[in-house]
C-alpha cells in the first residue's frame, strides 16, 4: 500500500472514530481529538517502520511496541500522551473496524455459515485450552516456588 | 478508498450503534454484554446484497481493503493501555509470568480439534491464540480479515465478545470445583483474555474463596496486563509458527496428504 493511501485511510478512519467516541464515550469532540490524533500518528509510525525496518516484524507489533513505549511513566512526554489518549475508549475504536469488517464480511457470508458452528465449538476449546494451560503452569511454578 | 458511498454508510452505522448503546443482559448465571460494535457488526452484513443491497461488490471489496489499517488505530490505544502498566508488570513473580505460556495450550489443544471439526485454513486464525484484538490485527495483516484465516480469527474474537464473560465465569467456577488447582493459580490464568473475562473469573473465584479476595483479584489483573504485553509477541514468534506446523501434521492424519499451500484462502 502506497504511503499516500495510507494516510488518507488513516484520516478517514480516525474521522469515523471520532463519531463513535464521542457518542459512545463521556469525552466530547475537542476532548477526543488530540489523543485520536495521537493515536493516528502512533499508527503511523508504526506501519512505515514495518515497511522500511527488515525482520518481518509486523506492524501490528510495532504500533503496540510504539505506543507502550511512549506512555511508560517516566518516559518524556508520557504524561502529556496518557492525558490525551485516555479520553478514547478502547470499545469505541472497535465500532468502526467492525462496521468495516461487517460490510466486508457480506461477501464470504456463505464460507461464515458453512464454518461457523464449528468456529465456535472451536472458541470453547480455545478459551478451556487457554485457561487451563496456564492454570496448571501457574500451579506447578507456585508449588516449586514453596508459595502455595 | 475515495468510496464516498462506503464511508457514508459506515457513518450511519456507527451512529446508529453508538445510539443504541450498551446493554448488559443479566442471566441467572452471568450476564452477556451487547455492545455497539457488535450491533456494527451485524448492520454491517444487513447492508449487503443479500439483504438490503446497500453495500454492493465495490463496497464490500473496499471495505475489506481497509479493515487492516482500521485495525493499527486501535492497536495504538492498545499499547497505550499497556505501558503505564509496565512497571508493575515488571514486578510480576515468575509465576505469573510462565503461566503466559499457558497461550500455547490454545495451539496443542485447538489445532487437533479445528482439524477433526474438519477446518481447513481457518484453524490458523482460530486456533493460534485466544483471538484478542492484537490477534485480529495480526492475523488481518498477514492473510487479510476476508481470508479463511481471517474467519478463523474474526468468528472466535466474536463468541469471546458475546460469550467470553459468562463463559470465563462458569469455567473458573468448574475449574475450581473439580480440578486440584489452587485458587491463586487459577486467579492467574484468569487473565489470559479480555479485562472482562478476567473480571468474571476471579469473580467467581472470589465468590468461593473470600478470605483470598484481594489476592485473587491482584493476580488477576497482573496477568491480565502480562497478557496484554505479550499476547502479540507470544503469537507471532510461537503462537502462529507452532500452529501452522501442528496444522500440517493434523491435516496429514486427518486426510493423507499435506495441504496444498497455494489453494489458501479459496477453501472454506
Amino acid at each position: 500500500m502506497k504511503i499516500k493511501d495510507t494516510i488518507i485511510i488513516l484520516a478517514i478512519v480516525t474521522f469515523m472514530s471520532l463519531f463513535s467516541n464521542v457518542l459512545g464515550t463521556k469525552a466530547d469532540i475537542i476532548q477526543s481529538i488530540p489523543g485520536l490524533l495521537i493515536l493516528a500518528v502512533i499508527a503511523f509510525v508504526g506501519m512505515l517502520l514495518s515497511k522500511y525496518i527488515p525482520g518481518g516484524i509486523p506492524a501490528a507489533a510495532w504500533v503496540v511496541t510504539l505506543g507502550c513505549i511512549l506512555t511508560i511513566p517516566g518516559v518524556p512526554g508520557s504524561d502529556i500522551i496518557n492525558g490525551y489518549v485516555k479520553n478514547v475508549g478502547f470499545v469505541a475504536l472497535c465500532t468502526p473496524i467492525l462496521a468495516y469488517a461487517g460490510v466486508s464480511i457480506g461477501k464470504d457470508l456463505d464460507a461464515f455459515a458453512k464454518t461457523g458452528w464449528r468456529i465456535v465449538i472451536l472458541a470453547i476449546v480455545v478459551f478451556v485450552g487457554t485457561y487451563i494451560a496456564s492454570a496448571i503452569i501457574a500451579q506447578c511454578i507456585l508449588k516449586a516456588l514453596g508459595q502455595i | 478508498m475515495k468510496n464516498i458511498k462506503l464511508h457514508a454508510i459506515i457513518l450511519a452505522l456507527i451512529i446508529v450503534s453508538e445510539l443504541i448503546g450498551t446493554h448488559p443482559l443479566k442471566f441467572g448465571i452471568g450476564r452477556i454484554v451487547l455492545l455497539p460494535m457488535l450491533y456494527a457488526l451485524l448492520l454491517g452484513i444487513l447492508t449487503t446484497p443479500k439483504f438490503l443491497n446497500l453495500s454492493g461488490r465495490k463496497e464490500m471489496l473496499d471495505a475489506s481493503s481497509l479493515v487492516g489499517v482500521t485495525l493499527m488505530l486501535l492497536m495504538a490505544r492498545y499499547g497505550t493501555l499497556v505501558g503505564p502498566t509496565l512497571p508493575k508488570i515488571l514486578a510480576a513473580s515468575p509465576a505469573l509470568i510462565l503461566q503466559e505460556f499457558g497461550n500455547l495450550g490454545t495451539v496443542l489443544l485447538g489445532v487437533p480439534v479445528a482439524v477433526y471439526l474438519g477446518l481447513k485454513r481457518e484453524t490458523i486464525g482460530a486456533a493460534h491464540s485466544i483471538a484478542r484484538e492484537p490477534n485480529v490485527a495480526l492475523i488481518g495483516e498477514k492473510f487479510g480479515l476476508d481470508s479463511s484465516e481471517g474467519r478463523g480469527v474474526m468468528g472466535v474474537y466474536i463468541a469471546g465478545t458475546v460469550f467470553g464473560t459468562i463463559f470465563f465465569g462458569l469455567m473458573a467456577s468448574v475449574a475450581a470445583s473439580v480440578l486440584p488447582i489452587h485458587p491463586y493459580a487459577l486467579a492467574m490464568a484468569s487473565g489470559v483474555g479480555s479485562a472482562s473475562m478476567m473480571t468474571a473469573a476471579v469473580g467467581s473465584l472470589v465468590a468461593m474463596y473470600p478470605d483470598m479476595a484481594d489476592q485473587l483479584a491482584a493476580f488477576g489483573a497482573a496477568s491480565n496486563m502480562l497478557s496484554g504485553l505479550d499476547g502479540l509477541y507470544m503469537s507471532v514468534w510461537l503462537g502462529l509458527p507452532m500452529t501452522e506446523w501442528l496444522y500440517k501434521r493434523f491435516y496429514k492424519i486427518k486426510y493423507g496428504v499435506l495441504p496444498e499451500a497455494d489453494k489458501k484462502g479459496e477453501e472454506a
